[in-house]
């Protein structure tokens, strides 16, 4: 039976979108933003079947082409492998997500290198490793668009985070050069800064409800950015007026915080 | 490790509170882990039942809201698979242009399916089409032994009748299977009627209830003397795309989501709803309202207290109670007059009340029976537990009950005598899923569900 339920299905077909690191609730929510655009949405994460149930959520609620993958962020020699095959079945990948991240705990960092090592891997040369590969496969069709989730903790580092800081200010550092290289190829690189937002990342913090900002807002306005080819964003905005002043303090009194 | 945050909850009632550890599993294998370390456990939803029965000061909370994804849909059956945290408002938003309808809806569509299931929620259609379980297929849920247990009425019946409506002490659903029915349109065609007392509210309750699948009244329990028993009966079906008058098509037909959505971001102070204001409020509401037949937009019609995102919050930190009961059939009148009476001589009024027919129910602590059910919604001051109480009585020697998921008052006694012939049933299931009652909520432990066998 035809039934009319209104404008229905746009028949356009629209690229793909992969988002590597699948569990991030941010990444799910701006992947619902491309999917519900009827953008096709490829997820990548260290649990398999659970990248392929979102892929297979996502077919169902937005009759969009889905599909998921195996990907480990800090086994870097397999991501030569994973992005060529990656790429060859999903052909029409013109935007990136990169959302995979790792806290930690700062007192284990401080105490269990290999704690600081993975924070470090994760955060810092997981994406360096894949952005490079990235990047070449899309420097050939002088098109494409990769968005990376750095954080506000990478704009000046405190005793709180700074392992995890540190990592994110070298992500911002490293994405910096790269959107500067890639700008001619017409390729473009976001750096997403979000402050505190509600997911397993922050359970159990002593965050303000008002600087709590929900997976789904920060979810649209890095879709928003993607498209709108933004060079560095804070999510929730105000982020970069808070950062603005944290990085006023002279270090003399900085260092007394317990920031 | 688990994961845990702390933090005092409520239900929707803000009423009771609790200190809770609060986990947020985002895979089945996560929900074992809470199990694993041999403190008790509750599963909770949107939190959307009233009082206390997604609250455990005593071990964890276990949020279902990370395991919302779809599994699977069949276009020709309507049979859809899904997560237990997958919400009505996921399910209207995707399968509603696509002619499909919830089966049974609750008043609002921030209900997951787990706590659907969890109180076999009902609506306007109970009296024709039953509660949730009856378009409810199959489940799984995981048990204390953390064992992953597939239910439907033939496969683990005994736990499938004691999960539905079992308040969550059974185990924690992980996914289910419900039917969801076909519709051509989003209108539901709805007829009000205005009604000047209460047998004129019965009667026509009888005179319509087989022609109209939705029906629901709603009472003015402010007015006394002469106005007493006034209220309004909306009766409705779903509409037919084809008998939609050409401007409701055009104008409302692409809008299937949502009119935007205001919040109450914080509780108020005190309470703006007194005496007064609920005088003037339950007048305007009776004298607005036109006697006539039209379509109204499903959103509009099953949720229209959505539009305004925690409207709780105007109880103030206080919160509110919301009495629902239920009586047989027979005397069911003189009982909901009687009750109706005690409300409006105590002077406390309720903001909102709605009366409506039911028919029968299966799950082993399922609300509904062959009868009429009332809610009333009253805010937590003193005296309050007295008032409830004296509405228990009266319950009582009528054979009607409450409903335990707007429950936040009822004692053991009063409880046991209400489900009696259900709960023993249901406690020897719980025996033997659940022997060392590692599901245990505030709610199960105040009636006497959580004992260690």
């Amino acid at each position: 039976m035809q039934v009319s339920f209104g404008a229905g299905r746009k028949d356009r077909t629209m690229s793909g979108v992969l988002i590597l690191g699948s569990g991030s609730l941010i990444a799910r929510a701006c992947a619902s933003e491309f999917a519900s655009r009827n953008y096709n949405v490829y997820f990548a994460g260290r649990n398999k079947t659970e990248a392929e149930k979102l892929a297979n959520d996502f077919h169902i609620r937005y009759e969009i082409k889905s599909s998921g993958f195996e990907f480990d962020a800090t086994n870097f020699g397999s991501h030569k492998d994973f992005i060529n095959n990656l790429f060859e079945l999903a052909n029409d990948i013109e935007y990136v997500l990169i959302a995979f991240g790792y806290l930690g705990k700062q007192e284990i960092s401080q105490e269990n290198f290999s704690e600081a090592e993975k924070v470090i891997d994760t955060n810092l040369t997981g994406v360096v490793s894949v952005c490079e590969l990235i990047a070449s496969y899309f420097i050939p069709k002088s098109s494409g668009t990769i968005a990376v989730i750095s954080s506000v903790a990478g704009d000046r580092g405190g005793q709180s985070n700074y392992i995890y800081g540190s990592a994110k200010a070298g992500l911002s550092a490293y994405l910096s050069g790269l959107r500067s290289r890639l700008c001619k190829n017409n390729i473009h690189v976001l750096t997403v800064k979000p402050g505190f937002v509600d997911t397993p990342m922050t359970y159990g913090m002593k965050i303000p409800k008002l600087l709590l900002a929900s997976p789904e807002k920060v979810g649209k306005d890095i879709f928003k950015a993607m498209l709108n080819k933004k060079n560095v964003i804070y999510t929730p905005f105000y982020w970069k007026w808070i950062m603005f002043i944290v990085k006023l303090i002279p270090e003399s009194i900085f260092k007394k915080l317990k920031i | 490790m688990v994961n845990f945050f702390k933090a005092e909850i409520s239900g929707f009632g803000k009423y009771p509170k609790a200190l809770c550890k609060i986990t947020r599993p985002s895979n089945p294998d996560e929900i074992k882990s809470s199990l694993s370390n041999g403190t008790s456990v509750i599963p909770r939803g949107l939190g959307r039942s009233y009082g206390d029965a997604s609250l455990n000061s005593k071990g964890y909370v276990v949020e279902s809201l990370l395991l919302n994804k779809f599994i699977s849909f069949d276009d020709r059956s309507g049979v859809l698979k899904c997560e237990s945290g997958v919400t009505y408002n996921d399910i209207l938003k995707t399968f509603v242009k696509r002619g499909w309808f919830p089966g049974v809806t609750p008043g609002t569509k921030y209900v997951t399916i787990g706590g659907a299931i969890a109180s076999d929620v009902h609506g306007k259609n109970h009296h024709k089409e039953g509660s949730f379980s009856n378009f409810l297929i199959s489940f799984k849920i995981l048990t204390a032994d953390s064992e992953l247990l597939e239910c439907s009425r033939e496969k683990n019946s005994d736990l499938f009748w004691a999960t539905v409506g079992g308040m969550g002490m059974t185990g924690f659903i992980t996914e289910a299977e419900i039917k969801l029915k076909k519709i051509t349109s989003v209108f539901i065609k709805n007829k009000t009627l205005k009604l000047k007392t209460l047998e004129e509210l019965f009667e026509k309750f009888e005179e319509n209830d087989d022609s109209y699948i939705y029906s629901v009244a709603w009472i003015d329990t402010i007015a006394s003397g002469a106005d007493y028993g006034r209220s309004i009966l909306y009766l409705g079906n779903h509409a037919d795309k084809d008998e939609l008058p050409y401007k409701t098509k055009k104008s409302e037909e692409i809008k299937v989501n949502y009119g935007r959505t205001i919040s109450i971001p914080f509780e108020f102070g005190f309470t703006p709803l007194n005496r007064l204001s609920l005088k003037l409020f339950n007048a305007s509401i009776y004298n607005r309202e036109k006697e006539n037949e039209d379509y109204i937009h499903f959103n509009r019609y099953f949720y229209p207290l959505d539009s305004v995102l925690n409207w709780n919050n105007i109880y103030g930190k206080n919160g509110f109670v919301q009495y629902q009961l239920i009586v047989p059939e027979e005397n069911g009148r003189t009982a909901i007059d009687k009750i109706l009476h005690k409300v409006v001589s105590s002077g406390g009024g309720s903001f909102l009340a709605v009366l409506k027919k039911m028919g029968d129910q299966e799950g082993l602590l399922s609300f509904p029976f062959k009868g009429y059910t009332l809610a009333m919604d009253f805010p937590v001051k003193p005296g309050l537990t007295d008032l409830c109480r004296e509405l228990d009585k009266i319950l009582l020697d009528y054979g009607g009950r409450t409903y335990l998921t707007k429950d936040s008052i009822l004692d053991e006694n009063t409880f046991k005598k209400m489900y009696d012939g259900k709960w023993q049933k249901w406690l020897s299931v719980k025996q033997k899923y659940d022997p060392a009652c590692r599901f245990r909520s505030e709610l199960g432990e105040r009636i006497g569900l959580c004992q260690v066998f």
